[in-house]
């Protein structure tokens, strides 16, 4: 198999945009060939577009096309939308990995893009609703807030996690929000704001949750033998681990340790040949407080049970054990579904690259990146390392 | 030939459950009738949800219907304040829970209706509710079984 590596990155402003999915999708594109001026887009042979709800929200089905056009590309190669929810992202990196490595694409475009605002709040969450089991659970008004709050609840009932150490996720999320011009909320907040903040789905308040957010993220893949032909400092995908766990809410292995996490970050970190402790920042998906909590305890940073403990004692800001979602995260920069996963990968590319702003810097060499879908049923992990 | 709705079909939640549209139509006939049900697999006895016409486990196609405890208690719960879907906007606030059938492994996720967020605890005895929806169907939540 070939080396794969992410040799150019592009973003978009996100937020609530007053602009169309497609408007998003070329603002991405500029931003990506701005960064890789040595790039002709007739080499780009592959495309891969994760959006997750363009169907419904943007009422377009068979994106693919219609982002190649878009972009100006004419793929030869393989072109698809890769679809897995909020997983969306990072899938359509991986299938871009598993088809440079195994020599049918060479140069491919990856866009994760959504396009998440519409007029009805509502509409946007029945279409949220629907990434859950529609007929059996959804049809109970579950969408992603409080079927959150459910596991947010018996953490809190089987070890003791208090709405304190949920607060302090969002503080620490937001102040490096402040940092990042992409982001959809860049703005610090305090505990007492996050605690006072209006009830979603208790225990979880509005400033728990991450937002409804549009926006898109690109990288540019191809195999190592060309990646220093756009740039001089490549970043490696050096391992890749995925694991599910059923779709009904009561189908789920564990509410409250999630056994898929596990299993897809120790298949990662094997074929890498690393350990968490190896890592020098990470990207997890914090769609909600209680999430990177329970991250922390999965990923084996901390004892089951005490994410808590973690986040309060600083132990995920720069200069703890691992520094997490220093780009602000879901909560800080808002969650367009597709886009999410590879913003996550954006970050750890900037941050190896030195272009993130000084006060979120770390640098660094190994950094890991973690998305997850649906009611958590869905976990990824990837493993990306700074060329040398 | 469809049934009525309230809704545009693409936002109706609530399944379609004649015999014309679905084969686990005996689910929603049990249920008009107060009862519970789901499928067990004739050939290697999984009780499963939800209801299957096929068995994962052995591929058996073969299924009965079982009745389930129309009892239980609460696992888990929350309440919507903010962001319920197209058609329940107006219901807010609204308990979801995870219920525990009484003296049976399964657990279902539903709405506990007459009850606020701040009056229930976990382990809470709830029992069996069925509502009726537009186009003569019905679907289930529970109650506080005082």
């Amino acid at each position: 198999m070939r080396k794969v590596a992410i040799v150019g990155t592009g973003m978009t402003k996100w937020g609530v945009r007053a602009a169309t999915y497609r408007e998003i999708v070329q603002e991405v594109g500029k931003d990506l060939f701005d960064e890789v001026p040595n790039l002709e887009k007739r080499d780009v042979d592959s495309l891969f577009v994760g959006s997750a709800l363009v169907d419904r929200l943007a009422f377009q089905a068979y994106p693919a096309p219609l982002v190649a056009e878009q972009l100006g590309l004419t793929p030869t190669r393989l072109a698809m939308r890769t679809e897995m929810a909020c997983v969306s992202g990072q899938s359509a990196i991986r299938v871009a990995y598993a088809s440079i490595a195994c020599g049918l694409s060479d140069v491919a475009v990856v866009v994760g893009a959504e396009k998440m605002n519409i007029p009805s709040m509502p509409e946007i969450q029945s279409s949220m609703a629907c990434v859950l089991d529609r007929e059996w659970d959804g049809v109970n008004g579950l969408n992603a807030p409080p079927y959150f709050a459910l596991v947010a609840q018996r953490h809190m009932h089987e070890y003791g996690t208090t709405e304190e150490q949920l607060a302090e996720v969002s503080v620490k999320n937001h102040d490096y929000a402040a940092t990042n011009p992409y982001a959809h909320f860049p703005k610090r907040v305090t505990k007492e704001k996050v605690l006072g903040s209006p009830k979603i789905a208790p225990p979880l308040k509005l400033l728990d949750c991450s937002g409804i957010t549009d926006g898109a993220a690109a990288v540019l893949m191809t195999h190592g033998d060309a990646a220093r032909r756009y740039t001089d400092t490549p970043v490696f995908i050096e391992g890749l681990g995925q694991s599910q766990s059923g779709s009904l809410v009561v189908n789920l292995e564990n509410l409250t340790t999630w056994n898929p996490l596990k299993r897809a970050a120790a298949e990662a970190f094997r074929m890498a040949g690393v350990t968490i402790h190896d890592m020098d920042l990470a990207e997890t998906h914090d769609c909600f407080t209680i999430s990177e909590i329970m991250e922390y305890e999965d990923l084996g940073l901390c004892e089951k049970g005490k994410g808590g403990e973690f986040v309060m004692d600083g132990q995920s800001r720069i200069g703890g054990e691992l520094p997490t979602n220093l780009r602000g995260g879901l909560l800080g920069c808002g969650h367009p579904l597709g886009a999410t996963g590879v913003a996550q990968a954006i970050e750890v590319v900037r941050q190896f690259r030195a272009q993130v702003p000084e006060e979120r810097s770390v640098g660094g060499e190994w950094g890991l990146c973690h998305n997850l879908s649906g009611n958590a049923n869905n976990h990824a992990v990837m493993i990306l390392h700074r060329g040398s | 030939m469809g049934e009525p709705h309230e809704m545009h079909f693409a936002f109706d939640f609530y399944p379609l459950q004649s015999q014309e549209h679905t084969r686990i139509w005996p689910f929603f006939e049990n249920l008009k009738h107060g009862r519970l049900t789901t499928t067990k697999c004739r050939n290697c006895a999984s009780i499963l949800w939800q209801p299957r016409v096929v068995c994962p486990r052995c591929n058996h196609d073969g299924m009965e219907w079982i009745d389930l405890p129309a009892t239980g208690r609460v696992f888990a719960f929350t309440a919507v304040y903010a962001g319920a879907p197209l058609g329940m906007e107006k219901d807010v606030p609204f308990v979801i829970a995870i219920v525990e059938l009484e003296g049976s492994p399964m657990k279902v996720v539903a709405r506990i209706d007459d009850v606020g967020y701040e009056d229930l605890k976990i382990g809470d005895a709830v029992r069996l509710k069925v509502i009726d929806l537009a186009g003569g169907r019905v679907w289930f939540r529970f109650l506080p079984a005082r």
